[in-house]
This record gives C-alpha cells, structure tokens and sequence, in this order.
C-alpha cells in the first residue's frame, strides 16, 4: 500500500511540473517537509533602515520557511551590483538589496534577486509617514513571501487582546508580533473575549458594568462603542458570522448558558440549544455552515460540533475532562481548543471530525487559541513565565514566543482578518 | 480497492489545488510589471484612519444606583468545576431566606465565581450555574425570585491570588452583596 501512495506522490510532482512551467514556485508550503531558503537580507541605510531589515528578517524567519545567513559572511558590498557567483557557495538562494531615502516621510527602494537564476524577481518602491516604518517593513516582507510562496503574507495582521494594569483592564491592540501595542480606552474593570468582524472594522465583546453582562460593538472606524445586548444573567460573546450583521453568544437569560444567534440590525434573537447544563463559546466555522462550542452535557466540558441552525449536534472531543473555547482554522480543516492535560490546560488542535488530536503546548496553562488568517500561527494566552500573556507559534508548535510585555497581564487575543 | 480510490480522490484533489494555485502564483512578467511599476508610483503605506481618537468614546452610561452592603453573610465554597449546593451550607442558606423574610425591602445579589484553573470563558458560564444554584435553593425556601439576582465574576475576581489548592478552594464561591435599603 505504501509503494502505491508513493507513486502517486511521484505523479503529483509530476502534475506539479506542468504548473510550474507558468510559474516558479520557491517554496510549497503545504509541503511540511519543505527545506528553508536561505536569504541574504542587507542592513538598509540610516537607523530607519536597519530596523527595517531587522523587521524583514524577523517576519521571515518566524514563518519557519526561511533562515537568514549572517551579514558578516557577506562578500559583495551593498553598492556591488548583484552577482549570483558571490552567493551561490555560501548556498544563499536569494538577495534582498535596497536603500532608504528620509526626508518628510520614508521612501525605501527593494530589490529581491534569485541567486540560482541570477536575475532580479522583485524590485518595488515604497512610501510612508516617519513613524509608521514598522508598518512599511511588514508589507515589503508580505511582498516577499508571495513572492517565494504565491500567498498573502500576514505580517500587516493584528492582534487583540485584554490587558491589565494594576486592576485596570483594557482591550489592546497590537501588530501581530506584538509592537505597536495600544489601548483603547474602554471604561470597564471587566472586559472578556473580543471577536473580530470579518471584515475587521468591528468587534464585539462581553463587559460587566453595574452588575449586568453586556454585549459590546465596537466600530474601529469610528472609535465607538455600543452596547447592543443585555439582559439577566451572563451575556458572552460571540462570534460573528461570516459577511452577515450576526453573531452567536452565550447568554443565561432564560436560566442556564444556552447559545444564541443575534441579528444586530433587527436585534432578533434565535435561540440555538436549551439544555440544563452550559453551553458556552460559539465558534462559527469559516462558510459559517457549522458551530463548535463547548457543552458539559456530558458531566464534563467537551467541544462540540453542531449546524448553525442548532441541529445534528456531535462530540468533538473525548480525550481529557476539561476541553474548552474552540477556534477554527481559516479553511475550516481544523478545531484548536484548551485541553487540559496532566492537571494544566494546554492549545490542542484536532480535525472537525474528532481525529488527529495533537497537543502544540507543554509548559504551564496555555489557553484561548486563534489562528491567523493564513492559518500557519496561532496566537494564545500563557502563564508560563508567571502573569499572563499573550504567544505566538506556528501551528505545528514551533517558535512559541512572547509578544506582549512582562508588565502587562494580558489574554483573550484574537488575530485580526487580513 | 476503496483505500486506491481514496487516493486516486486525494491525488486528483491535489492536482486540481495545484492547477489553482498557479493562478495566484507571481509570474514572470508580474515582475517586470512591478519593476516599471516601482519607477511610476511607489507603494503608500498607511494605516486605517480611525476617527482622529485615541480613545473609544461609549454611548452608555451605566450605573446601579443602588447602594451595595457586603459581608451580612459569608461565602458559600464549591467543589472544583461543580455547582451544586453542598449540604453543609443549607443551615446558613436557611438563615439567609429568613433574613430576607425580615427585611421586605430588600435585594440580595448572589455572586458566582470560580478559581483561575479553568478557562475565562467556561468560568463564567460555571460561575452563573453557581449563582443560579443558590437563588434556586433560596427560591424553593420561599424567598421571591424577584429579589435576587445572580451575577457571575468567572475567575475575574479572585479573592485570594495565590496559585494554591487553599486558595482556589477560597476563590470557588458564591459570595452576596444586599442591594438598596438593606444595609440600613
């Protein structure tokens, strides 16, 4: 049987052949046992040029596709032209060259250059305000990653998040490797859970003010916030439906934590499950055809799956007593959730149909998983470097790092939409 | 022979996600495209210009009203992700309900939390369930559903902050706060 699988593996190269006769692929990332390009990334002229570099070799290195080769073991000078002979030993595949104008605002030129084809296969100017040359670097790094992959990179994505100092909480946000972090100025002691619109202009949010759960709006683009639902009982929201003016939340107003969907235009309200026990954390898959959530129907809380109309309700999980807020893949292929495991819970991930269960996480609690729109990184909460925080890794595990400060207790990150 | 038609699905699968990509694939002359591209117009990059706010203005004002009085009862503690009523804490439910009976005007809220081992989200909805659980049984003692409320705190408010099972057991509580004319 294994012989048959690998001749078929040899007659999709084969198809792959033909493709790339359109086309040069660089690296194939769904393969996961692609070999990293080795990149030689030049220092840029000027302060503003090396922390540009410096943010073009960090975003591609943490995609885990590319490694960065030392400048010092550079041979060609900056102002050399670009000649493939000086870096094929070194095995370097491909050049990033460029040069940094400061005046009123930025003006840095890119040049990408194919070691192995000794020609140019990029070159592109950019603009930007002075202060905003974080934002500047992560585009060229998403030029050049579709350039190698023939995807859209996500290193203009960001991340939201709770935030507490000194009893204050706050939603945050930050680019997705945690610079730029900000407060928005919420006036609440609780804030829980921010979602994202997908769209990315709006987020919806639970707060507790005088004693009562509410629902939040908030419009990005107008930097204001309206409480669109509350009632008796806990209100939690929620997640959007795709391109739709929904989301589904949690609310215990007729009792006991049942899911329901809210339209905000018309404010109608559809009740999704009633049982005795909780039902908690709506997660709305992708095509917004399916809703994971988490349910202790069963005398402990497990992830499950149901349609968003409530109905041909399954158990996802099975392993371990204490598996909880489900997160879906951007192509909907996966489920990540909090699992607890030997007494700490930890990001799991785990098909819709409850097979290939691996746990990405092994040291303290790790909780709330989201993944980025490309769902190659998942960003979540950590306490185990003491306070909590939010991480980032790939979604293979690898790469776990901390992205908010250490004076910040911070959790319940979401990545942004594109 | 089904195995070899699932692969055969598979490999058609991947043939077609390949012909697909292709077209998103950066083709030669795109670069070219981009190099007389990069001598006309650079690319600007900005940001999303929020309204000219630092801040988030709310279009809520939100407050009780009502004058809080904690510490006429004391907290009622739960096993570690349950929320049943133990029977050891019926005595002092029992007292409750008679207070209640004594004082007409008043209000009693009954506050739901849970220690910080589980996760926010499920916490809260466990601190609700723990909420409910007492009103329930303060309720079948005669005391009228209307003056009580249940609010849950999750592991938003913790009372002791120490990572230890002595502390979590302190932090798995219902905890009541009269409202209004109570206190007097």
């Amino acid at each position: 049987m294994r012989r048959v699988f690998f001749i078929f593996l040899l007659f999709t190269f084969h198809l792959s052949l033909f493709t790339a006769v359109q086309a040069k692929v660089y690296i194939d990332i769904t393969s996961p046992a692609a070999a990293k390009v080795p990149l030689a990334i030049y220092d840029l002229s000027g302060a503003a040029g090396k922390e540009i570099s410096g943010i073009l070799r960090d975003d591609l290195v943490f995609t885990g596709l590319f490694t960065c080769v030392d400048k010092a073991a550079y041979i060609e000078s900056v102002s050399q032209p670009f000649s493939a002979a000086n870096w094929t030993s070194m095995g370097i595949e491909a050049v990033v060259k460029g040069s940094v104008t400061e005046d009123k605002g930025l003006t840095v030129s890119i040049r990408l250059f194919d070691v192995t084809e000794g020609k140019e296969i990029l070159h592109k100017e950019y603009q930007a305000e002075k202060d905003l040359a974080r934002p500047l670097a992560h585009t060229i790094a998403n030029d050049i990653y579709t350039v190698f992959t023939g995807q859209q990179g996500i290193f203009r994505s960001r991340i939201m998040f709770v935030g507490e100092r000194r009893g204050a909480k706050d939603l945050y946000l930050s680019d997705w490797d945690g610079h730029r972090s900000r407060k928005l100025g919420l006036k609440a002691s609780i804030i829980l859970s921010p979602h994202w619109s997908s769209d990315g202009n709006r987020a919806v949010y639970s707060s507790e003010r005088a004693r009562r759960w509410g629902i939040y709006l908030l419009d990005f683009k107008k930097m204001t916030e309206r409480r669109i639902f509350v009632s008796k009982g806990t209100n939690l929201a929620g997640d959007f439906f795709p391109d739709k003016n929904a989301f589904v939340f949690s609310s215990s107003k007729e009792g006991s934590p049942d899911l329901y969907i809210y339209q905000i235009d018309t404010g109608k309200l559809r009740r999704l499950t009633s049982s005795f026990g909780i039902e908690v954390s709506p997660a709305v898959s992708p095509d917004g055809g399916a809703i994971a959530f988490v349910s202790d129907r069963g005398g402990s809380p497990q992830i499950y799956l149901m349609r968003s109309d409530g109905s041909e309700v399954r158990r996802v999980t099975f392993e371990g007593n204490y598996n909880t807020s489900p997160a879906w893949s951007p192509k909907g292929d996966r489920i990540a959730f909090s699992g607890r495991r030997g007494g700490k819970n930890q990001i799991c991930i785990v098909k819709p149909d409850g097979s290939e269960l691996i746990q990405l996480t092994d040291r303290g609690n790790n909780e709330d998983p989201s993944f980025s729109p490309d769902g190659r990184y998942l960003s979540f909460t950590s306490d185990r470097d003491g306070a909590k925080g939010v991480y980032i890794m790939r979604a293979n595990g690898e790469s776990q790092e901390r992205v908010t400060p250490k004076d910040l207790k911070a959790f319940g990150p979401r990545w942004s939409p594109r | 022979m089904k195995k070899l038609l699932v692969v055969f699905a598979l490999v058609a699968f991947a043939a077609a996600g390949c012909a697909q990509k292709a077209v998103t694939k950066p083709e030669a002359e795109k670069t070219t495209e981009q190099k007389e591209a990069a001598e006309k117009a650079p690319e600007k990059v900005t940001e999303q210009k929020t309204a000219a706010k630092e801040s988030v203005t709310s279009m809520e004002k939100e407050t009780t009203g009502m004058e809080e009085t904690e510490g006429l009862f004391k907290d009622l503690l739960f096993d570690f992700d349950k929320y049943d009523v133990k029977d050891e804490y019926k005595p002092e439910l029992k007292s409750i309900a008679e207070w209640m009976t004594k004082h007409a005007g008043a209000k009693l809220s009954i506050e739901g939390h849970c220690d910080e081992r589980g996760t926010n989200e499920y916490n809260l909805a466990l601190g609700d369930k723990r909420a409910k659980a007492v009103k329930d049984y303060l309720v079948s003692l005669g005391v009228p559903s209307d003056r009580l409320e249940t609010i849950s705190y999750g592991e938003e408010k913790p009372l002791c902050t120490e990572h230890t099972e002595d502390c979590w057991a302190k932090n798995r509580r219902a905890h009541f706060v009269a409202l209004g004319k109570a206190g007097k």
